[in-house]
């Protein structure tokens, strides 16, 4: 059975839905259970969503590509997409965000902390960076990123599989 | 901050129906100064409803609030303080962040419910640590508070000997309490480890908040674990601390493998660095081109460099994601260069590794590289991003050039130590996953090598291009 699966997408909002409904069979064919799906699902779209928004989508060809590997003990969800200069600021605080959730050892402190944050309404909308704390705490995966060539960004998760991940055979 | 003037701006305060001008002026973290505009007496108490300005395009409404007279200076005629919800103006100020202290309390309830998933054998460990630990420290304590007085040098040797005897003790104690703990979550998943670290660390916080090692990985005062001021603890390996108890307290995990392996790992690289410099001569005829990838401190290039023609013989490139580290670097590579008499060609890069990769042809801006060495990097990062930071680095690396990059071994023997106590997340591998990062480039020849301790794992990758 394929291990991986890849999608290339327009960056539009209704894209999101086929992803997820596509990712989620290819991971039910492959036994994980529901919870682990759903978690995965809301990670996908999480990831595929900023790629939207912080994406430079100037060319017609200019895609955004979520591939999904699936290993023994790991999940490895990748999602490129290209950036222009600008975005070069929201990197460094990507940068520090990812950091920062993972400099806790339970992702449950960055929840928290976040939460707290978030309920004290910054004035200016600093973007609370939510959805990657619970990418860590709900989906349980680490987060990370790089800038490649021709300024392709790549966010991506690694998420363990445990024993109750996978449906019982 | 305290250095910008104080932000003074008029408002209104609204008592009733009324609505009462004043001028306004930040005076503390949780005080106004304000000045009446319309006569509103002001020489007695009062309390207001709320207060009402604009800041930054913002309306900003805080209350309920009381009127202190404190004929203060020229101007003012006294402060405003908030009486329920207290507002933190520090924040508000100079973070532009509308803030309440109470804010703290918001979580309580999810932070309260996280020990219901605390396994019943792991609560009554930590109960027992807690408590031997209190016995501990309340003796240290007291034996402290009667040596105090003695003169400083004979405070020190009493210190020494206690240290040596009943301190010395007392690390076995945590070592046999390590053991005990490590037998007891072996089966834990990871979702388990996550949060009874978590409880742990609430448990012990005072105690790990009295060692200076184990305050800063948990409090990560620069926003991520491993920073040049932990580092340099770790290669000290002192007694630090303002008490007995804290200075044993952060010796112990200073002693541990983990650590070992990080100072194993800085004599490794500069014995490495060492070869280099008595072996044979570099690429063309210029100086031996050396990349340091997340230098830190560099601390290691003090061993490196012992001598004005050590210093003539290399060009660093000093690459890491914090100024101060990287700062540090610098005045380290001065005081060498002053010590010597000699000038040490050296590169600066303040850039992370996820992001530098946006720097147009690496190569024709940093140059190639003779060697390139990377030491607690990897151990942050995960397969995706470490197999493109790996290549890339390949990519720079001239024919013939060496690359040994460092990556804590899965079977790393303080990890749950490290895990639990300090809050310090590694992204371990096994010898084959870090092999496996540079499966893809046919160039590279790599082994792995270990350090004495075995935690530590080295990637020694050459480039067979000719
Ligand atoms: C554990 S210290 C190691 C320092 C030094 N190599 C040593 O062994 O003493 C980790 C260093 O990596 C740097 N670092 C972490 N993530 C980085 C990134 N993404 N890009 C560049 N530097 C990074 C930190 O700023 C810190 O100075």
């Amino acid at each position: 059975m394929k291990k991986s699966i890849e999608f290339n997408i327009k960056p539009d909002w209704d894209e999101i839905e086929k992803v997820r409904n596509e990712s989620a069979e290819f991971l039910q064919s492959h036994d994980l259970s529901d919870d682990t799906i759903h978690s995965l699902s809301m990670i996908i779209s999480e990831l595929i969503e900023n790629g939207i928004k912080y994406g430079d989508f100037k060319m017609v060809a200019d895609k955004v590509v979520v591939v999904i590997n699936l290993e023994r003990n790991t999940v490895t969800i990748e999602v490129f997409n290209p950036v222009d200069e600008s975005a070069l600021k929201h990197l460094s605080r990507l940068d520090r965000t990812i950091q920062w959730i993972r400099g806790y050892q339970d992702p449950f402190e960055a929840y928290i902390n976040r939460i707290k944050e978030v309920s004290q309404k910054p004035l200016q909308d600093n973007e609370s960076g939510i959805g990657l704390v619970r990418i860590a705490y709900e989906g349980n995966a680490l987060l990370d990123f790089f800038v490649g060539d021709n300024n392709l960004l790549n966010v991506s998760v690694v998420s363990n599989l445990d024993g109750d991940d996978r449906n019982p055979s | 901050m305290m250095n910008q003037r104080p932000p003074r701006f008029n408002a209104h305060l609204l008592q009733g129906q009324s609505k009462i001008p004043i001028e306004a002026q930040y005076a503390s973290r949780f005080s106004l100064l304000i000045r009446f505009f319309n006569g509103f007496p002001s020489d007695q108490a009062a309390e207001f409803n709320k207060i009402v300005f604009q800041q930054n395009g913002d309306k900003i409404e805080m209350g309920p609030c009381e009127y202190i007279v404190e004929p203060h200076d020229q101007h003012f005629q006294g402060r405003l303080v908030f009486n329920q919800a207290v507002y933190d103006l520090n924040s508000l100020f100079f973070k532009d962040k509308l803030e309440k202290l109470q804010g703290e309390f918001s979580n309580l309830p999810l932070i309260l419910a996280h020990k219901s998933k605390i396994k019943a054998a792991f609560k009554e460990f930590t109960a027992n640590l807690t408590y031997d630990l209190t016995i501990y420290k309340n003796i240290f304590d007291s034996l402290d508070a009667r040596f105090a007085d003695e003169p400083a040098p004979i405070k020190h040797k009493v210190q020494t000997a206690i240290i040596e005897t009943e301190g010395r003790k007392f690390m076995r104690f945590l070592d046999q309490k390590l053991d005990e703990f490590e037998n007891l979550i072996i089966n834990y998943s990871r979702k388990d480890h996550e949060r009874h670290g978590f409880y742990l660390r609430k448990q012990l916080w005072h105690f790990l908040m009295c060692a200076p090692f184990m305050a800063r990985t948990n409090l990560k005062p620069r926003g991520y674990s491993g920073d040049s001021v932990m580092m340099k603890m770790l290669y000290d390996n002192r007694y630090e601390g303002d008490s007995t108890f804290a200075r044993l307290m952060h010796k112990h995990p200073n002693e541990h493998p983990a650590a070992q392996a990080v100072r194993n790992r800085r004599q490794l690289i500069s014995e490495m660095l060492g070869h280099l410099k008595s072996g044979r001569p570099p690429s063309s005829g210029n100086k031996l081109r050396v990349l340091s990838v997340a230098c830190g401190p560099a601390f290691e290039l003090q061993d490196v460099l012992t001598s004005a023609e050590d210093c003539a013989k290399f060009h660093f490139t000093l690459l890491d994601q914090d100024k101060s580290a990287l700062s540090e670097a610098a005045s380290l590579l001065a005081r060498l260069e002053k010590k010597y008499g000699a000038e040490v060609e050296v590169d600066l890069l303040n850039e992370s590794v996820r992001t530098m990769l946006t720097t147009p042809k690496l190569d024709t801006m940093w140059g190639k590289f003779d060697y390139i060495y990377s030491m607690g990097l990897f151990d942050y990062l995960t397969p995706p991003v470490a197999k493109a930071v790996l290549t890339k680095l390949f990519q720079i690396l001239r024919p013939g050039g060496e690359m040994v990059i460092g990556n804590f071994h899965i079977s790393n023997p303080s990890r749950f130590y490290m895990e639990y106590w300090l809050d310090w997340v590694l992204y371990y591998r096994t010898e084959q996953e870090f092999i496996d990062l540079l499966k893809n480039v046919t160039s590279a020849e790599s082994r792995v090598l270990f350090e004495d301790t075995g935690s530590q794992m080295f990637l020694h990758v050459r480039n067979t291009e000719r």
